[in-house]
């Protein structure tokens, strides 16, 4: 290749870098996903890793609430500190609000059927258990882990994130007066049980 | 260890100290995690690193859309159809890092040297790294290095990204201006980001290497097109020039010799696949140099007219492959490498240079790491190189240029940005022969080093 070949397309690269305008002003929510949250959230909010938890059918109003906590820094466990503080941090409530209804509008990802362990944990969900102090999930979460307004779907969550979730409520890590009172007394077994009956690998 | 027309000392400590920079040099230390990149998008190192520099599969997607991704505050200007003008962090993204480190060979390189050497700092790197609008960004890295006593360019990987949704495809594409071919790429399995990461600044390591591996760094100018197809289908294809040419640049061994004839070709291909908390790629890539005045293995130099000379044309084809396991209690790593140079000397071998009209040589390594919750690790790694017998042309007193050798290391990282190492290279076969391969009775472990380090970066 000639050197004046090899200028021509160095100048036309360059001219390409300044002459490609970025992308208009007001980025739409569906944006602003692929762009940014899918990279770890996966498309539509669908994720393989459980680092970072499914968002697809995700209640509107927990997902509001949470970015909210992430951009006002009252929720800090480890991943939302290092993750999601520096992620929420530009958003507008607009943004927030039109992120959580288009996610809230993807299809959900089922539980997993099947196995003692999630036998075990059905009962504890629906029933609950007196002697931990364990009240029935269902009666807040729904009765197929579905949620309701701020309170978060579980159904078809990553195993290891609801545990993690279960795990920091009860030590404070995630700081919820709610959640802690529910889970204060949860034996590491029952979080598997009842993870098992909710969780979609 | 090398070929010595003359038995005088000082030739050999020159030319032993030659071959010894050029293998430092070869070894580019690794100083992909950057500071000012936490500070521009918020997140933590974690986020894109297991343990700096190794990327994760989110730090891949950073790097490859350009390290635009960005949540600070900006200084912008629109059009009067909404289209950004400018977008300038009011962060300007300056970071620094330091490495202090001392090492102890097993034998000393000559009589005059020490056996021991301490350097402080061995290497000091700012960085300007960053978002420079949406669209564009960078990754400059100017170094001062203790033993050369210089301070330059290092590593610079200038680029443009954008994505753009294909037959419903999530395409990321991009152009990347750089000066060290594979300094551009996604994953640590290609030499200017592969293991090890970092190494003593007077570890002796064998002359020979492929051009691929960091030869041309820094002394070339590159452009290439990238495309990274749903985080899985990565393709590249880009060309390299010799920089530092032309009359008005003061003449040294830089300007006028191994310089590319025209254009080097550059090219990539890779496959990941991300499962659950797993990822695994699969690549290859290569590249294809023709070089006017090429120096030899064994230090000689072609030195003819740079209009009109014949050249040596290096072929190289890797194959390469990263598996990482990541969660936050366990971060696993293993990576593979194998490349092939195919060496046509047409410039070296009439004048005498090298013993065959055409040469090859081969260079695998596998390494694998693993770090407890970021903080505790430890890496283990397997070299080797082997090629053709041409004692002119390498070097060697056996003539053949094979060598190999474990790299092993401990770390600890009481943050995330401060590292802690102590490193072990020991030799097996060095430039052809575990005894004796320099024929002055210097054996392949008598370059064994214990080097200790401390990497910090802010």
């Amino acid at each position: 290749m000639t050197s004046l070949n090899w200028i021509s397309i160095s100048v036309c690269a360059l001219a390409a870098m300044v002459a490609v305008p970025a992308q208009a002003q007001t980025t739409s929510a569906p944006q602003i996903i692929k762009r940014v949250c899918a990279n770890c959230h996966g498309p539509d909010g669908n994720s393989t890793s459980a680092t970072f938890p499914r968002l697809n059918g995700q209640q509107a109003s927990y997902l509001t609430a949470q970015l909210k906590n992430f951009r006002g820094h009252s929720r800090g466990d480890p991943h939302a500190m290092a993750y999601m503080w520096g992620m929420a941090a530009p958003l507008s409530d607009e943004q927030m609000s039109d992120i959580a209804k288009y996610l809230s509008s993807r299809k959900p990802t089922e539980p997993q059927k099947g196995g003692a362990l999630a036998d075990e944990g059905r009962k504890i969900y629906a029933d609950g258990v007196d002697a931990n102090n364990i009240p029935a999930c269902g009666a807040c979460h729904g009765d197929h882990g579905e949620g309701n307004g701020t309170i978060p779907r579980l159904a078809g969550q990553h195993a290891d994130y609801l545990k993690t979730q279960l795990e920091d409520f009860r030590s404070l890590l995630r700081n919820n007066e709610v959640m802690h009172a529910n889970t204060k007394d949860m034996t590491n077994h029952q979080i598997e049980a009842v993870v098992s009956y909710l969780a979609n690998e | 260890m090398l070929k010595g027309s003359s038995d005088s000392f000082l030739t050999r400590s020159i030319l032993n100290t030659f071959a010894a920079l050029i293998f430092a040099m070869a070894w580019s230390p690794g100083a992909q995690a950057v500071p000012s990149y936490a500070r521009q998008t918020g997140l933590a190192c974690e986020a894109c690193h297991t343990v700096f520099p190794q990327l994760t599969p989110f730090g891949r997607i950073f790097k490859a859309s350009g390290y635009t991704l960005s949540n600070t505050s900006k200084v912008q200007d629109i059009d009067r159809i909404k289209h950004y003008l400018m977008s300038l962090s009011d962060t300007p993204p300056i970071s620094a890092m330091v490495v202090v480190s001392t090492s102890s060979a097993a034998r000393a390189a000559d009589p005059d040297s020490s056996r021991t050497s301490t350097d402080f700092p061995q290497q000091l790197s700012l960085f300007y790294s960053g978002a420079i609008t949406d669209n564009v960004g960078a990754f400059i890295q100017a170094t001062y290095s203790d033993q050369s006593g210089t301070f330059g360019i290092d590593n610079t990987d200038i680029r443009f990204a954008d994505v753009a949704t294909l037959y419903g495809h999530d395409v990321i594409y991009g152009l990347s201006l750089n000066n060290n071919p594979t300094v551009q790429d996604l994953w640590n399995s290609t030499p200017a980001w592969g293991q090890p990461f970092f190494t003593s600044a007077v570890l002796q390591g064998p002359a020979a290497s492929t051009k691929v591996e960091g030869a041309m760094a820094q002394s070339v100018a590159g452009l290439s097109l990238y495309t990274f197809v749903d985080q899985s289908i990565y393709a590249e294809v880009g060309v390299y020039r010799s920089a530092l040419q032309g009359a008005s640049v003061a003449q040294n061994a830089s300007t006028t010799n191994d310089i590319i004839t025209g254009v080097a070709p550059y090219w990539r291909v890779a496959y990941e696949k991300d499962w659950g908390q797993n990822s695994w790629e699969l690549g290859t890539f290569g590249l294809d140099a023709s070089l006017h005045n090429p120096t030899t293995i064994a230090g000689e130099a072609v030195n003819q007219s740079l209009q009109a000379g014949p050249t040596d044309r290096f072929l190289d084809i890797g194959i390469d492959t990263q598996y990482q396991y990541i969660d936050d209690d366990n971060q696993v790593t293993v990576v593979g490498r194998g490349i092939r140079e195919n060496q046509r000397l047409d410039a070296t071998f009439p004048l005498g240079f090298a013993d065959n009209p055409s040469n090859h040589l081969t260079t695998w390594d596998v390494v694998g790491s693993y770090y407890w919750r970021r903080q505790l690790g430890a890496t283990l790694g397997y070299f080797a190189l082997n090629g053709s017998r041409d004692a002119t042309y390498f070097g060697s007193v056996n003539g053949r240029p094979d060598s190999n050798w474990i790299n092993a290391e401990v770390n600890y990282l009481p943050w995330l940005n401060v590292k802690l190492g102590l490193q072990y290279t020991a030799y097996m076969k060095f430039s052809g022969a575990t005894s004796n391969y320099d024929g002055q009775g210097r054996n392949a472990s008598d370059n064994n080093l214990i080097y200790g380090y401390v990497w910090i970066a802010f």
